[in-house]
């Protein structure tokens, strides 16, 4: 220790960097783990963490329960491509009303853009890393229930055709869980981006989904329910992102009848409104962040 | 990857002959609404720190966004390192570390997180972010507080960090947006001095964007004036200082008779008010002035150097062009 020289200060100047600097894709890989740690709190305070520690739990727990239960040798109650129907739409808008102005409302708020938008990252690319995280975030938000669900019963199969039966029941269940996750995402982000104040974005994203939601259900039960054939009922589901999604999930060849829509013959125009929605979402996205660009 | 250029090794007097780091031709921009913002630029800029003054409203904010390749000129070029603004963005962008004016920070992370994301966005490897944004909080003069949320920063700490992020990517050429906005006199004098180490010791070139003058001569090699998006005067400091500053006297009595007085020893001094301005030409002006009052043996009350505000820049030059 006699070599530890005490009260020096070094000064050591400045240091420039030389090294290998990272590639445009590569910025916004970064910006993606970012923004997807942040979708979850994961480097924020606790506060943060509450709602999607909630929203996980509760999305989790139908499917551990029964996961539970089919090891125990009884039926899986819940399809993989309908999961839990209302507890999924209402566990969603709550992720995506909290997370979303997470992920765009705060840098909105605090002008951070600017520091973005002097950087290497191109127009584009803030609001694009921005969407592949969230959709991340809903993706894994939708489809840890189903794999839960999935391990648990295959666990307790007793033949291997069993096992391959689940597979290829859990796979369109995927699929509808990434098409849910690539249009929430998208549905969410546009509307927060429009306010930097994070409770304004939050009740802008809560009530245009639970609005459109429960009006697209008003009007399928006004035309006689969701067994109801009549064109009114066929196309009432369009009015809401989550009504779109299943109408075109069962368009798709849904292997359980849908709780929410019932699009019939209507389910090309089902899957081309949400083809538009995602669409526009992104489109208003583009641009809002180009005004934002240059302001 | 991008090919960073090699850092600029700082004389205080910048030659003719190094390369420019900032070069605009004719650089018009008119926005929507037929509002003109800059009005056919042209002006060379070479390395060292350079002042950027003009009132507010002169084009100083839009000319940096042109500077960053965020929104693209009208009319004209700009060159920042040889790279074109209006094709070549995101390089230029990686060589460049920017200060706005106005609060940019997220109140609710440590200036560490902060300043080490945006070391990762401007393309630093993970570890070396990390590093750098230790270092650059270090040389903003934020060590111990760094770990602390920057939403319980004074102002000045503030500025601080957005100097630090800035400078977190080892820039080839700073821009700062009114860095001194909001500081008390000790802060803003705390500023400079780091703004002039950093031009001097760190091999960066700098700009500066002011709207005084008076403030970001003493630590300029070079300053660029303009005025309703034209370009007013471009030249190093000392041809500036030379033409601007002006000596002050006051006397109690004999005002007349002083500026006389002085006129017969050559020296055209202006009346206003109460107060004399005499042209500073240098130190013997001083003598000049001393001697002509103790000869009428006036009482002298105020003898003081006066900086000019970049107003009377521009009424200056009136007077010489017309």
């Amino acid at each position: 220790m006699s070599e530890v020289q005490v009260g020096v200060i070094h000064d050591l100047g400045y240091r420039g960097y030389d090294g290998p600097r990272l590639g445009h894709a590569q910025i916004v890989r970064a910006l993606v783990w970012h923004s997807f740690r942040s979708a979850f709190g994961i480097g924020r305070g606790v506060k943060a963490k509450i709602i999607p520690i909630l929203a996980c739990v509760a999305m989790c727990l139908p499917a551990l329960v029964n996961a539970f239960a089919v090891a125990q040798g009884n039926a899986r109650l819940f399809g993989y491509d309908v999961y839990t129907p209302a507890l999924r739409v209402v566990v969603l808008i709550i992720f995506i009303a909290a997370q979303a102005p997470e992920l765009v409302s705060r840098d909105l708020r605090s002008h951070v853009l600017p520091l973005y938008f002097s950087r290497p990252l191109r127009r584009g690319d803030y609001p694009l890393a921005k969407y592949i995280a969230l959709t991340l975030a809903c993706l894994l938000l939708i489809e840890v229930p189903l794999l839960i669900l999935y391990v648990g019963t295959i666990v307790s199969a007793k033949s291997g055709s069993a096992v391959w039966s689940q597979t290829r029941a859990l796979i369109p269940g995927l699929g509808v869980g990434l098409m849910w996750a690539v249009l929430i995402a998208a549905f969410g982000l546009v509307l927060a981006s429009l306010t930097g104040r994070r409770a304004y974005a939050t009740g802008i994203v809560a009530i245009s989904c639970f609005l459109t939601w429960t009006l697209s259900l008003v009007l399928i039960q006004a035309e006689g329910g969701i067994t109801a054939t009549s064109t009114g009922a066929r196309i009432a589901g369009l009015f809401s992102p989550f009504t779109i999604l299943d109408g075109v999930r069962i368009w798709l060849g849904g292997t359980n009848q849908g709780e929410d829509a019932n699009p019939g013959h209507f389910g090309p125009l089902y899957g081309l409104v949400a083809v538009l929605l995602l669409a526009a979402c992104l489109g208003g996205l583009a641009a809002r962040y180009r005004k934002v660009s240059r302001s | 990857m991008t090919v960073v250029p090699p850092r600029w090794h700082g004389s205080t007097m910048p030659s003719t002959e190094a390369p420019a780091v900032i070069e605009t031709r004719a650089l018009t921009k008119v926005y929507p609404g037929n509002v003109t913002a800059l009005d056919g630029l042209t002006v060379s800029v070479g390395p060292g720190v350079t002042g950027l003054v003009g009132a507010n409203g002169a084009g100083k904010s839009t000319l940096i966004k042109i500077l960053l390749g965020l929104i693209p000129p009208t009319k004209g070029q700009a060159k920042v390192l040889g790279h074109d603004c209006a094709t070549n963005g995101p390089t230029i962008r990686a060589l460049l570390g920017y200060m706005p004016e106005h609060d940019c920070l997220p109140p609710d992370v440590t200036a560490t997180e902060f300043v080490t994301h945006m070391g990762r966005m401007s393309g630093l490897p993970p570890t070396v972010a990390k590093e750098r944004a230790a270092e650059s909080l270090r040389h903003v003069g934020l060590h111990e507080e760094r770990y602390r949320l920057i939403g319980t920063y004074s102002t000045g700490m503030k500025q601080r960090v957005k100097l630090a992020q800035a400078l977190v990517g080892d820039p080839r050429l700073l821009l700062l947006d009114e860095p001194t906005n909001g500081l008390d006199p000790a802060g803003r004098t705390a500023m400079l001095e780091l703004i002039a180490r950093i031009g001097s010791e760190f091999g960066i070139s700098i700009v500066v964007a002011s709207h005084l003058l008076g403030e970001i001569e003493r630590i300029c090699d070079q300053l660029v004036a303009i005025d309703a998006g034209r370009l007013l005067r471009a030249d190093t400091i000392t041809s500036f200082t030379q033409a601007s500053q002006v000596l002050a006297v006051e006397v109690e009595e004999g005002l007349a008779q002083l500026q006389a007085e002085l006129a017969a020893r050559g020296l055209i001094a202006t009346a206003v008010q109460r107060v004399l301005l005499v042209p500073l030409g240098g130190d013997d002006t001083y003598d000049v002035v001393r001697d002509a009052v103790a000869d009428l043996a006036l009482p002298l009350c105020r003898l003081e150097q006066r900086r000019h505000q970049v107003e009377e820049l521009f009424r200056d030059e009136e007077v010489t062009h017309v």
